[in-house]
C-alpha cells in the first residue's frame, strides 16, 4: 500500500495533467457538438453524415464512429478515440520511468534494500498506474457530463463508468507491455523499444481497417479491444470480454515483467548480448565533429535523429500508400473525378496527401520539439548545463547552439521524410508536385521551431515545469485549431495556434503571413529565452 | 603586485531564512592552494557557484584574476578548471566522448594531458558514462577540470567517492599543478584532507567566514576522539588525563576512558605513560562535531582561533 501511495505521489503531476487534458478534451468536443450539430433530428442526421465522411479519412488515428448524431457518439469518437493514443503515451512514459528511470535514480535500490520484494514492487507500480489512469479516464467522462449539461442534456452514470473502465484498462495494458519490454531492453533503449512496439500495435489495428491482410494481426493489439467498446453511443455496448481481455493482457504482461525482474541484475536487462572484450583506452575521441559548434550537438544525437528520420520516413511512406488506397475507389466514380479535379485544382493526390500526411507530420514534429525541450530541461536538472557553462561559453551561445541543433535536426528529418514520400508516391504512380511537397516539408521546420522557441523560454524560466507546460501549450494550440473554426473565433485568436499558422500548404499553397508570424514567434521566443537565461541562477 | 587569483568583496547570496552566503571577503593568491572548510549547508557550494558565475550574488562582487565573475564570465572560464560537487549525468556517452564534447566547447585541450591524467587514475575512457562507478565518475570530473592546464582550479569536494589510492593520486596532481603555477580553491568538510594539500584555509559556518588560517593554526582546531581501555584491576590515571593539555570531554566508565584530544597527542601519552593500556582507538570526528564542540554556541565570527 505504501508503494502504491509512493507511485501515486511520484506520478501526481501526470495524474493531474492527464485528468485535466481528458476533461478538457471531452468538454470541448461536447460543446463543439452542440455548436455544429444543430437541434432538430434532421440537422443532426445531416451533421452525422458529414462527420462520417470526415471519419472515413481519419481511420488511421481514430476508430470508426457510431451514432454521430448524438453527443455521446460524437464525444466517444472525437475525444475518447484520441485519448486512447494519449493514454498509451502516458503509459509508455510512466512505465519506462518506473522500470528503468527509477532504477537509474537509485530509488529501486533503496526500496529493495528496505526489504520490499521485487514482485511486490512491480505489482504496486501497476496498481498505482491503474488507479491513476482510472482517475484520468473518469475526468474525461466528467468532461462529457459537464458539456452535455450546458445543453440541458444528461448522460447516464453507467456509460461514463464503462468508458472510463475501458480507457483505464487500455492504459494499464500499455503500461504492463512497456514494463515487460523495459525488463528485456537496456535502460538506454527501453523507452524507444517499448514505444516502437506500442506504435506497431497501434498501426496494426488502425491500418487493418484499410489493409485487410492485417486483420488477423489486430487481435494482438490492445487498441483493437478498446475500440470494441462503445458505451457512450445510444445502442452501443460495453464489451465486457474485450475489457477483460485488456485487463488480462495487463496482468499477464505485468506477471512476466515481475518474473524477469526477479531474475535480472539491477541496472542490467534480462537479455544481454555477449560483449566483445575491449582494450582499455585512455584516449579522448578524435572525431572532429566534437570540435565544431552545433555540429557536436547533432553528432551527439545522431542515433536519436536517425530513429526520428527513419520513423517519419516509414510513416510517410505508409501515408502515401493509404492515400492511394482511399482515393482510388473514389476516382472510379466519374462524377467524383470531375468534382475532385475542380475542387483541388487538378492536384488531387498532392492535396489529399497534404491532408493525411501533413496533419500527422505536424503532430510528430511538435513531438520532436517537445522531446528536445525535455532534453534541455534534463541538462539543467542533472548538472550538464552547469558543466557546459564552466567552459568559455556564454549563456546566449548555449541557447543559440540549441536552436541551431534543433533547426538542423528538424531539417534532416523533414528532408528524409520528404524523400520517402516522393519515392513512395513515384512507386505508387501518384502524380504529386515535388515543389509543393518540398515547400510543405520545409515549412515543418519553422513549425517545430515555434514549439521549441516557447519551450526554450519555459526551460530557461523553470526547467522542471517546462515539458509539462509545453505539452499543455501544444495541446491547447491543437485544440484551438480544432475548435476555433467551430466556434467562429476571430482570426487573430485562431492565429495563436501554430497548427493554424502552418495552414494547408499542399492544397492552399504557402500561407506567407502564417510563416511570417511563425518566424516572428521563433525570433522573439529564443530572444526572450536568452534574456531569461542570462538572469537566472543555474544549479541552485 | 600580482593580481589575486580570487578576490571577493562583501559577496552575498541571500536565500532567505538565514540561508546563503553573507558578506564574504576573501583573497586567494596565485600559486596558492586554498582550502574552504565548512559543515554541510555552510555555503561552500554557493560561494563556488558565485565564483563560476552560475548564480547571481545578491550583494558584493567576485573577481578572478581581476575579471568580474559575472560580467566577464566567458573570459574568467578560460582561466578556470571546474569540478562540481555532483557529477552530471552523461548517460550513454562514452568517457572519451564526454572529454571530446566538453573539450570541444572549451578548445585548446591537449590530448596528451588527457591521456596522462586518464592513465594516472586508470580511467578507461572507452566505457560508457552510465557504466562508470561513483569513483570513476569523479575521476572523469577531475580529468575535465585539469585537462586544459588552467591557471585556477575550483574544485567542490574533489575527493568524495575516491578510494585512498586515488585520493593520493589527486593530491600529487594538485601539487604538480601548483608547482606549474596554478592556484586552487577547493572545498571540503574533511579536515585531514585540507591539511594534506592546502597552504591556507578559510572556515565557513552558516554562510559567514569564521576565520582564515595558516595550516599550522589548523592543528589547534583539529580534534580526535580517543577511546582508551586499561587492564583490569590496574589504576586508571583519571586526574592525569583530565589535566593533560588539549584533552577535553573526559568520561570514565570503569576501565574505559573516552576523551577529545585537540592538537598534539604528547600530553595524553605522557599522562598514561605508567598505566597498562590494553586498547586505544582514535577517530577523527566529522567537521560538524568539531564545529559543535569548538565553536559551540558562539556567534559566527566571535570566537577566534587560539594563537
Amino acid at each position: 500500500m505504501t508503494a502504491v501511495a509512493l507511485g501515486l505521489r511520484l506520478g501526481r503531476w501526470g495524474i493531474a495533467g492527464f485528468s485535466v487534458l481528458a476533461f478538457v478534451s471531452s468538454l470541448v468536443q461536447a460543446l463543439g457538438f452542440y455548436q455544429l450539430a444543430g437541434h432538430t433530428p434532421e440537422q443532426r442526421a445531416a451533421f452525422a453524415q458529414s462527420m462520417a465522411r470526415l471519419a472515413s479519412q481519419l481511420t488511421l488515428i481514430l476508430p470508426p464512429p457510431t451514432r454521430l448524431d448524438t453527443v455521446g457518439g460524437y464525444v466517444e469518437w472525437r475525444s475518447f478515440g484520441g485519448l486512447a493514443l494519449v493514454f498509451a503515451v502516458w503509459a509508455l512514459v510512466s512505465a519506462s520511468g518506473a522500470a528503468r528511470g527509477d532504477e537509474e535514480r537509485g530509488l529501486v535500490e533503496s526500496v529493495l534494500a528496505a526489504g520490499f520484494p521485487r514482485f511486490a514492487w512491480i505489482a504496486s507500480r501497476v496498481a498505482g498506474f491503474a488507479v491513476a489512469s482510472l482517475i484520468a479516464a473518469l475526468a474525461g467522462g466528467l468532461g462529457l457530463v459537464a458539456g452535455a449539461a450546458t445543453a440541458g442534456e444528461s448522460v447516464g452514470l453507467l456509460p461514463i463508468l464503462e468508458v472510463a473502465a475501458a480507457l483505464a484498462a487500455l492504459g494499464l495494458s500499455c503500461y504492463s507491455v512497456t514494463l515487460l519490454i523495459a525488463q528485456l531492453a537496456s535502460a538506454r533503449i527501453a523507452t524507444a523499444a517499448a514505444g516502437a512496439v506500442l506504435l506497431v500495435l497501434f498501426f496494426a489495428n488502425t491500418l487493418s481497417r484499410t489493409f485487410t491482410w492485417l486483420s488477423s494481426w489486430r487481435q494482438l493489439s490492445p487498441f483493437h479491444y478498446y475500440e470494441l467498446n462503445q458505451p457512450l453511443a445510444p445502442g452501443g455496448e460495453f464489451h465486457e470480454r474485450a475489457t477483460l481481455t485488456l485487463v488480462g493482457i495487463a496482468i499477464v504482461a505485468a506477471a512476466a515483467a515481475a518474473v524477469l525482474f526477479e531474475s535480472r541484475d539491477l541496472g542490467s536487462p534480462a537479455l544481454t548480448l555477449p560483449v566483445r572484450p575491449r582494450p582499455v583506452s585512455y584516449e579522448p575521441s578524435r572525431s572532429p565533429m566534437w570540435r565544431i559548434a552545433f555540429v557536436r550537438g547533432l553528432y551527439e544525437r545522431r542515433v536519436g535523429l536517425a530513429m526520428w528520420a527513419a520513423g517519419l520516413a516509414a510513416v510517410g511512406a505508409v501515408f502515401v500508400s493509404l492515400t492511394k488506397t482511399i482515393i482510388q475507389p473514389l476516382l472510379s466514380i466519374p462524377a467524383l473525378t470531375h468534382f475532385f479535379g475542380g475542387f483541388v485544382g487538378g492536384q488531387l493526390y498532392t492535396s489529399f496527401l497534404g491532408y493525411f500526411w501533413l496533419s500527422f507530420a505536424q503532430l510528430l514534429f511538435a513531438g520532436f520539439a517537445i522531446a528536445q525541450v525535455a532534453r534541455w530541461s534534463a541538462e539543467d536538472g542533472d548538472g550538464r548545463l552547469e558543466l557546459m557553462l564552466s567552459t568559455p561559453q556564454s549563456r546566449s551561445a548555449v541557447v543559440v547552439e540549441r536552436a541551431l541543433v534543433l533547426t538542423l535536426g528538424a531539417l534532416v528529418i523533414a528532408a528524409v521524410s520528404e524523400v520517402a514520400v516522393l519515392v513512395a508516391s513515384h512507386y505508387q504512380a501518384m502524380d504529386v508536385s515535388t515543389q509543393k511537397v518540398t515547400e510543405a516539408s520545409l515549412l515543418l521546420v519553422p513549425f517545430a521551431l515555434v514549439f521549441a522557441a516557447a519551450g526554450s523560454v519555459l526551460a530557461a524560466w523553470n526547467p522542471r515545469a517546462a515539458v509539462g507546460l509545453l505539452g499543455a501549450l501544444a495541446f491547447a494550440s491543437y485544440l484551438l485549431a480544432e475548435v476555433g473554426p467551430i466556434f467562429k473565433w476571430p482570426d487573430w485568436v485562431q492565429d495563436l495556434s501554430a497548427f493554424k499558422l502552418f495552414g494547408m500548404p499542399l492544397s492552399s499553397g504557402l500561407d506567407r503571413s502564417g510563416l511570417a508570424i511563425m518566424l516572428a514567434i521563433i525570433v522573439v521566443g529564443f530572444g526572450a529565452s536568452i534574456l531569461v537565461m542570462e538572469r537566472r541562477d543555474v544549479g541552485a | 603586485m600580482a593580481v589575486a587569483a580570487i578576490r571577493t568583496s562583501k559577496l552575498s547570496k541571500d536565500y532567505g531564512l538565514g540561508r546563503g552566503l553573507f558578506e564574504l571577503d576573501l583573497e586567494v593568491s596565485p600559486r596558492e592552494v586554498f582550502g574552504y572548510l565548512g559543515p554541510n549547508g555552510a555555503g561552500k557550494t554557493t560561494t563556488i557557484r558565485c565564483l563560476m558565475g552560475l548564480i547571481r550574488p545578491t550583494g558584493g562582487a567576485a573577481y578572478i584574476f581581476g575579471l568580474d565573475c559575472r560580467r566577464d564570465s566567458v573570459a574568467v572560464k578560460r582561466k578556470v578548471g571546474y569540478l562540481p560537487g555532483d557529477m552530471p549525468q552523461f548517460g550513454s556517452l562514452r568517457g572519451k566522448e564526454v572529454v571530446a564534447y566538453l573539450g570541444g566547447m572549451r578548445g585548446g585541450v591537449d590530448p596528451t594531458a588527457v591521456r596522462d591524467i586518464a592513465e594516472r587514475f586508470d580511467l578507461d575512457l572507452s566505457r560508457r558514462f552510465r557504466e562508470y562507478s561513483t569513483g570513476n565518475k569523479r575521476k572523469l570530473g577531475i580529468l575535465l577540470a585539469f585537462m586544459h592546464r588552467p591557471d585556477l582550479l575550483i574544485l567542490d569536494e574533489p575527493t568524495s567517492g575516491l578510494d585512498p589510492l586515488n585520493q593520493q593520486q589527486f593530491y600529487s596532481l594538485l601539487r604538480e599543478a601548483r608547482d606549474a603555477g596554478a592556484a586552487a580553491f577547493l572545498s571540503s568538510h574533511i579536515l585531514s584532507e585540507v591539511e594534506h594539500i592546502c597552504d591556507r584555509v578559510g572556515i565557513l559556518r552558516a554562510g559567514r567566514l569564521v576565520n582564515v588560517a595558516q595550516l599550522e593554526e589548523l592543528h589547534h582546531i583539529r580534534a580526535h576522539r580517543v577511546e582508551l581501555e586499561f587492564a583490569p584491576g590496574t589504576p586508571v590515571p583519571e586526574d592525569a588525563i583530565r589535566s593533560a593539555a588539549g584533552v577535553d570531554n573526559v568520561s570514565v566508565e570503569g576501565q574505559r576512558v573516552s576523551c577529545t584530544v585537540r592538537g598534539s597527542f604528547g600530553p595524553l601519552f605522557e599522562a598514561i605513560r605508567n598505566a597498562k593500556v590494553t586498547d586505544l582507538v582514535s577517530t577523527e570526528p566529522s567537521l560538524e562535531e568539531i564545529f559543535l564542540s569548538y565553536y559551540s554556541e558562539a556567534a559566527p565570527g566571535q570566537k577566534a582561533l587560539p594563537q
